[in-house]
């Protein structure tokens, strides 16, 4: 078992396409990757965006204002307890919380400013940004429209000029009177598409890290090495478990079933090395992210050892199970492809899966890539602590991915590559 | 040493085996022939225990190999056909790790690696990847493998196919090497040269069945193989073949020559010659074609070995 594993790493180090495969290409991929997600973030999505809501002033104004948060196309309300909402976000279930503090009816009918907060995840920052667009012109009209618009106006106005004389405050007030009175004539919109009193009424929200990653780990840089890593690991372990039906080719396979050694055991051989390339390509990749993008993987590094050995578990059992599966090399190559390329783009390799749909981050578990990426976020971004539920779940998925591949190889081992030898 | 009792095994509805049995006695060289599909390769199998069989037992010192398929293994070497090993190793990587699979001691190993390597010719180029060898040197190193656990049988299936004649003495001198060491050996081939000059016995087997064994002598013998005279004419035509069929029925006519089949050549060679030159037809060349494992062969399976 030893010796198989020993001579197919042998073989691995001396083939340059796997080689290049390996190492090269995905270095160069998180290069370009890391580059490119630089700018992300700035474009608008249509997709609806879920956002919790904790109401801790439970008065009629408050439900009213969710009840018009509700009513936005483009965000999912999720009314949520705060610590629950908390808890959330800091397993990377939601990006964020919008918390309605006491004091918002209050506040609301006084034209006061609105005790509003988002509470929100660093590593979703891009998906928080998305949802203030949303939110800000709508909160911004709140007071029109559920509130006393009159006295948040000359609330408003008065807060702009300070150290104005009585005088002119009664002046101004005149004038934002005059204004209420056109604007509720029928200019106001109530869906919050029209924001041009946004600026000039606030609807800001005091917004908070709830995690908050290292100055070191970037979501960009995060996200190009995990997404990029694992993709690429895929590839590469495929190729080694489609030795297997290289040895049966070759007739190798064949010699080693004359020798005393029980065959179960040269799918076993293939195992260890798949994992062994796997750890070493896992660790050649975060040590060049370390290198020249300035990943902090050595406050992680516990954490990080476990999480990569859990994907190279993870992904050598896929490698080996999709061997076993497939008749010829020809046939591993064309269902690897498509199915790494669709695990790799619903799973979070090609793009964060908050910029996708909400169905899409649904599937999204089926991938191993996407319980390898989070479990990367957990360390990088969310900071979790080693024994975090949330980070021991994932890696228990892994785990359990791992093990379930690995058996069904071993069946399909027996079944296909055995009684085709 | 070996005994084959009643094997049997068919894929779906093709029987392969249809009951073959034979005995191996030990340090006996055994030439198993058959043209191709005739159930070489799928007894080959079972004997090496990679192949179960439908029914029947294969027998290794009184030990059946499906109820002790490792001791068995640990004494059996085989030499497959194809060239089973790793082009990107080296020869020396190659029997490090083929060798190593049967648990060989590292020192033990080294020197027999070291021993087989100068054994075919190949220790000045055992550094050297296996995929960069020549044919040859690739069925040396091919053979080689198959010997460093020092195997008490060794099955070869046609270890000398494809390669130039250098490599081919030299394998056929560590065969005999191998033979005189009392080794037994199991030899599959196609060329009927190397199982007349190694055979001790050969088993003729054809559709499933074994249809002749026995030395060389003893197939000759029990074969109705004639000698063949090849008559070339200078003047062949119908009325002459007509008229020489008409006194030698045994015989054939192919363009301006004519065979005719004879089991007792001293005597009738004249008689031919003699009533040739009756029938008008002009002599122009004599060929005459000893009984050998070849026309045994044809006479048994009618078929020539390559078909």
């Amino acid at each position: 078992m030893i010796k198989l594993a020993i001579k197919d790493l042998k073989l691995f180090f001396k083939d340059k396409r796997s080689m290049l495969l390996s190492f090269a290409l995905p270095i160069a991929l998180i290069t370009l990757f890391a580059l490119a997600f630089g700018g992300v973030g700035k474009g608008k999505k249509d997709t609806k965006i879920s956002m919790q809501v904790s109401d801790l002033d439970q008065s009629p104004s408050s439900a009213s204002a969710m009840q018009v948060l509700d009513s936005l196309k483009n965000v999912e309300l999720l009314k949520v307890p705060l610590e629950k909402a908390q808890e959330n976000i800091k397993k990377g279930d939601e990006a964020c919380v919008l918390v309605i503090h006491k004091g918002f009816s209050d506040s609301l009918n006084t034209g006061k400013e609105l005790p509003l907060e988002l509470q929100y995840d660093e590593a979703q920052e891009m998906q928080v940004g998305l949802l203030q667009q949303s939110l800000i012109p709508t909160i911004a009209m709140l007071p029109f429209n559920i509130g006393n618009p009159k006295a948040a106006m000359r609330n408003r106005f008065d807060s702009m000029v300070p150290g104005a004389s009585d005088t002119v405050k009664q002046s101004i007030q005149h004038k934002s009177d005059g204004l209420f009175d056109a604007i509720s004539m029928g200019e106001m919109q109530s869906d919050g598409s029209d924001d041009t009193g946004a600026g000039l009424f606030g609807g800001d929200i005091k917004m908070t890290k709830l995690v908050a990653a290292k100055k070191d780990n970037s979501l960009g840089l995060v996200q190009a090495v995990a997404g990029t890593a694992v993709m690429m690991l895929l590839f590469s372990v495929v190729g080694i478990g489609a030795g297997i039906l290289d040895e049966k080719q070759e007739g190798t396979l064949k010699r080693l079933l004359y020798t005393p050694m029980n065959p179960i055991k040269i799918l076993f051989g293939k195992m260890i090395s798949a994992n062994v390339i796997s750890i070493f390509q896992l660790v050649v990749m975060f040590l060049f992210a370390s290198l020249v993008f300035g990943l902090d993987i050595y406050s992680h590094f516990t954490p990080l050892v476990i999480t990569i050995i859990a994907t190279a578990f993870a992904c050598s059992a896929f490698g080996v199970f999709l061997a076993s599966f497939a008749k010829s090399r020809q046939q591993v190559q064309g269902l690897s492809t498509l199915i790494i390329l669709v695990m790799s783009a619903i799973g979070g390799s090609m793009m964060p899966i908050f910029f996708m749909p909400a169905f899409m981050q649904k599937i999204a578990v089926i991938s191993v890539n996407f319980w390898s990426i989070q479990s990367f976020y957990d360390i990088f971004w969310r900071n979790l602590p080693i024994t975090s539920g949330t980070f021991l779940s994932r890696i228990l998925v892994l785990l359990l991915i791992g093990t379930i591949l690995n058996s069904l190889a071993v069946v399909l081992f027996r079944k296909n590559i055995l009684k085709l030898s | 040493m070996i005994a084959i009792r009643e094997l049997r095994k068919s894929y779906n509805s093709h029987e392969a085996l249809k009951g073959i049995s034979f005995n191996i006695k030990e340090g006996e060289f055994y030439g198993l022939l058959g043209p191709n599909g005739a159930g070489k390769i799928t007894t080959i199998s079972i004997m090496s225990s990679i192949l179960t069989p439908d029914s029947g037992e294969v027998l290794i010192n009184g030990n059946n190999i499906y109820t002790h398929p490792n001791e068995s293994k640990k004494i059996i070497g085989v030499v497959p056909q194809e060239i089973a090993l790793y082009n990107d190793l080296t020869a020396e990587e190659n029997l490090w790790f083929w060798g190593g699979l049967y648990d060989v001691p590292k020192t033990e190993l080294k020197n027999r690696i070291d021993e087989v390597l100068t054994l075919f010719g190949l220790f000045e180029r055992r550094k050297d990847k296996v995929g960069a060898y020549s044919g040859g040197m690739k069925r040396r190193i091919n053979i080689a493998a198959a010997l460093l656990h020092q195997p008490r049988i060794v099955f070869m299936d046609e270890p000398t196919v494809g390669i130039d004649p250098q490599s081919r003495n030299l394998i056929f001198e560590v065969i005999e090497k191998l033979h005189s060491k009392e080794m037994t050996i199991v030899y599959t081939t196609h060329y009927m040269e190397e199982a007349e000059r190694f055979c001790d016995r050969i088993g003729i087997i054809d559709n499933g069945q074994i249809i002749a064994e026995g030395t060389l002598d003893e197939l000759k013998k029990s074969s109705n193989a004639k000698e063949t005279i090849v008559i070339t004419f200078n003047n062949l035509n119908d009325d002459k073949v007509q008229k020489i069929q008409s006194f030698w029925k045994d015989c054939n006519h192919a363009e301006d020559k004519i065979y005719f089949y004879t089991s007792d050549l001293k005597t009738e060679l004249s008689k031919i010659i003699s009533q040739c030159n009756d029938a008008g037809a002009e002599i122009h060349n004599i060929e005459i074609k000893k009984v050998n494992l070849e026309t045994v062969f044809l006479s048994l399976t009618g078929k020539q070995l390559r078909d």
